[in-house]
């Protein structure tokens, strides 16, 4: 297809969840970076807004829910989806209550969030 | 693979002699009641026997007294009797005159007959009538005699029994008499002895009462003292006899063994909690080498024709690695939750807190706050119980992580004690500090100063009775807004660092 291609960082401080991710989600023919670290990744949205941040929510030094109040605090229309380390009810309101457009828990299948990712950029096409 | 050391005894405990290592149930059974029993029929018995004894001392003071009244009259009657002989001898009176005094003699003696008899026996009073009447038979012998000179034969032998007669008596009188006085001073003097007596006997048996069941309570009170801060071990009070209290003790007992096992049950669910919040971060840590192993899988079957060699193996390579990392969470899950009996084993200390930290990291990850590990190099080996261990220092951690606000800080140091042979653990945090007055409370079962469904307050507790058992201590020292340590301190093995198999 000639749509344009998304641009999509993924946030995570197990590094081969990037290291299978960048692969797994440029098939569809989109621009993926990874990060371990929040800031770092934060300082890059900082210089160009991306359409699609992945990130987990338990890390280090920033957790997922505060990169993702602050991405959202900078570009309104990127879609957020929180990578859960355990799906619980309470996190995943709180995601969404938030504005994060969906929730994945590990363990997931790089397919499952091909799936979510989709379904983001079919709205941020509409 | 571990040194296994048993049989350590607790020096503290005399395993000797005497009665403590008799079971209650066999010694000889002597009650308080029956104490109490017997001192009384010992009072008893005391008064019944002196009032019987004065009852029967004053009734036969009564005849001795009636007995000398009589033996007196009948004692001036024969006196007259022979006043009247003499006067009929010398001058010739008449003699009827001492017959009449004989004749009343007589009378009394058979009158009181009875009375006479129980004091002198029938014998005597057979004799003392048997001389009044071998007396009157000669007087009537000399008044029948014709002339002077047959009065003056029977002269020898009437004096003779007269005064045989007389002393007789007299004899007896006396004799009484004496008795009778002697009678008097101890029916005085046996009430004297029989209140002191009374006397020295209720001293007694209230001292050696009130001594015993105070001591014994005083036991009793450090008892419960004792299962106050949570020693279950059964109580055996050093009595040679079976009473009240030892039925008490057994009461104790049996109250003992349910509270421990209560306690034990609750050391279970206080447990099961610790490891509800451990699983939240397990869960977690499971996931992340779960999840990678997955993404990678998935890739590598996805990618697989267009994946060069180099890139195929450091993805099988990343799976291997991921799958053994998930491995080692479920294996810290499974020694944490590891039930049993104290397994003693040699062990390298620096390692067991290590451990511990890691068992905890997601706490301490989540709560923000910075953990930070010091041991000093060549520790001694240590003896104990490698989970029973890794729980006091989880317990520890957990506590200051509790208090410690974000970006609080916990120093854990690892260091020989200055005492020699052993080591000594500090587990310190910069948070709020233990107030001074509840500094002391804080080791007692079930003492929390947190929200119901947070703190069981068995934690503390339960990693004293660890470290005791190790031979070792447990205290804090806390500067209430500054922070709290807590020092741990076990004693180190001898043996030679060899013998570890890691
Ligand atoms: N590092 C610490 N700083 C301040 N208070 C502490 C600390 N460690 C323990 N305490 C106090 O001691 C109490 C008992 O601790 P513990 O026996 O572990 O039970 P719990 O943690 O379930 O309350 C806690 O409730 C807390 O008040
Ligand atoms: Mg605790």
């Amino acid at each position: 297809m000639n749509e344009q291609p998304l641009k999509i960082m993924v946030i995570d401080d197990e590094n081969i969840v990037g290291k299978r991710l960048k692969p797994a989600l440029e098939k569809t023919g989109d621009i993926v970076e990874a990060f371990e670290e929040g800031e770092t990744a934060l300082a890059r949205f900082a210089q160009e807004p991306f359409d699609i941040v992945v990130t987990d929510i338990r890390m280090e030094k920033i957790d997922g829910i505060e990169i993702l109040e602050r991405i959202l605090a900078k570009s309104q229309r990127t879609k957020v989806i929180i990578i859960t380390g355990y799906a619980t009810v309470e996190i995943a309101r709180e995601a969404l209550s938030k504005g994060a457009f969906d929730f994945i828990a590990k363990p997931f299948k790089p397919s499952d969030l091909r799936q979510i990712i989709e379904r983001a950029s079919k709205e941020l096409r509409s | 693979m571990d040194q296994h050391i048993t049989d350590i005894k607790d020096p503290d405990i005399d395993y000797g002699s005497e009665p403590e290592n008799i079971p209650l149930h066999q010694r000889p059974s002597i009650s308080i009641r029956a104490k109490i029993a017997i001192s009384f029929s010992l009072f008893f018995i005391l008064s019944f026997t002196v009032t019987v004894w004065s009852y029967w001392i004053l009734t036969k003071l009564e005849h001795k007294i009636e007995f000398l009244e009589i033996a007196d009259n009948y004692m001036v009657e024969i006196q007259q009797a022979r006043r009247f002989e003499k006067n009929y001898l010398l001058y010739r009176t008449d003699l009827d005159d001492a017959l009449g005094h004989l004749k009343t003699a007589d009378k009394i003696l058979k009158n009181n007959s009875e009375k006479i008899e129980k004091i002198l026996g029938p014998n005597h009073f057979n004799t003392m009538v048997s001389y009044m009447s071998k007396y009157h038979d000669q007087l009537i012998l000399l008044g029948a005699a014709e002339n002077d000179a047959a009065k003056e034969a029977i002269v020898p032998s009437l004096r003779q029994f007269g005064s045989q007669m007389v002393s007789f008596a007299t004899e007896f009188v006396e004799k009484e008499r004496i008795s009778v006085t002697r009678m008097f001073l101890l029916a005085k003097r046996v009430p004297l002895y029989f209140m002191s007596a009374i006397f020295v006997l209720m001293v007694f048996v209230l001292v050696f009462l009130t001594r015993q069941l105070l001591l014994t309570l005083n036991r009793f009170m450090e008892y419960t003292k004792r299962i106050g801060e949570g020693d279950f071990s059964p109580i055996t009070p050093a009595r040679k006899y079976r009473d009240e209290f030892t039925k008490l003790a057994e009461a104790f007992n049996h109250m003992i063994k349910e509270l421990d096992h209560k306690h034990n049950v609750l050391l279970e669910s206080h447990k099961l909690r610790a490891i509800g919040t451990l699983v939240a971060g397990v869960a977690h840590e499971l996931n992340n080498p779960l999840n990678n192993t997955l993404l990678t899988a998935s890739m590598l079957t996805e990618d697989y024709e267009a994946l060069s060699d180099e890139e195929k193996r450091e993805m099988i390579d990343d799976v291997i690695n991921e799958t053994e990392r998930a491995q080692r969470v479920v294996k810290n899950l499974l020694d944490f939750a590891r039930e049993g009996e104290t397994e003693m084993a040699l062990l390298k200390i620096d390692k067991i807190v290590e451990d511990s930290t890691r068992l905890v990291v997601n706490q301490v990850r989540f709560a923000k706050v910075d953990l930070t590990l010091d041991c000093e190099p060549n520790l001694p080996l240590i003896a104990g119980d490698e989970q029973k261990l890794k729980q006091v220092f989880v317990n520890l951690i957990l506590n200051a992580v509790d208090v410690l606000p974000p970006r609080g800080k916990i120093r854990i140091n690892v260091k020989k004690d200055k005492v020699p042979g052993y080591v000594l653990i500090t587990v310190e945090d910069n948070g709020p500090g233990i107030d001074e007055h509840i500094q002391g409370r804080i080791f007692e079962p079930f003492f929390t100063t947190k929200r119901r469904a947070k703190g069981t307050g068995l934690g503390l507790s339960v990693s004293r009775g660890i470290i005791k058992k190790l031979g070792g201590y447990i205290k804090l020292k806390s500067v209430p807004g500054k922070g709290t340590v807590f020092i741990v301190s076990l004693p180190a093995t001898d043996s030679p660092s060899e013998i570890m198999s890691k």
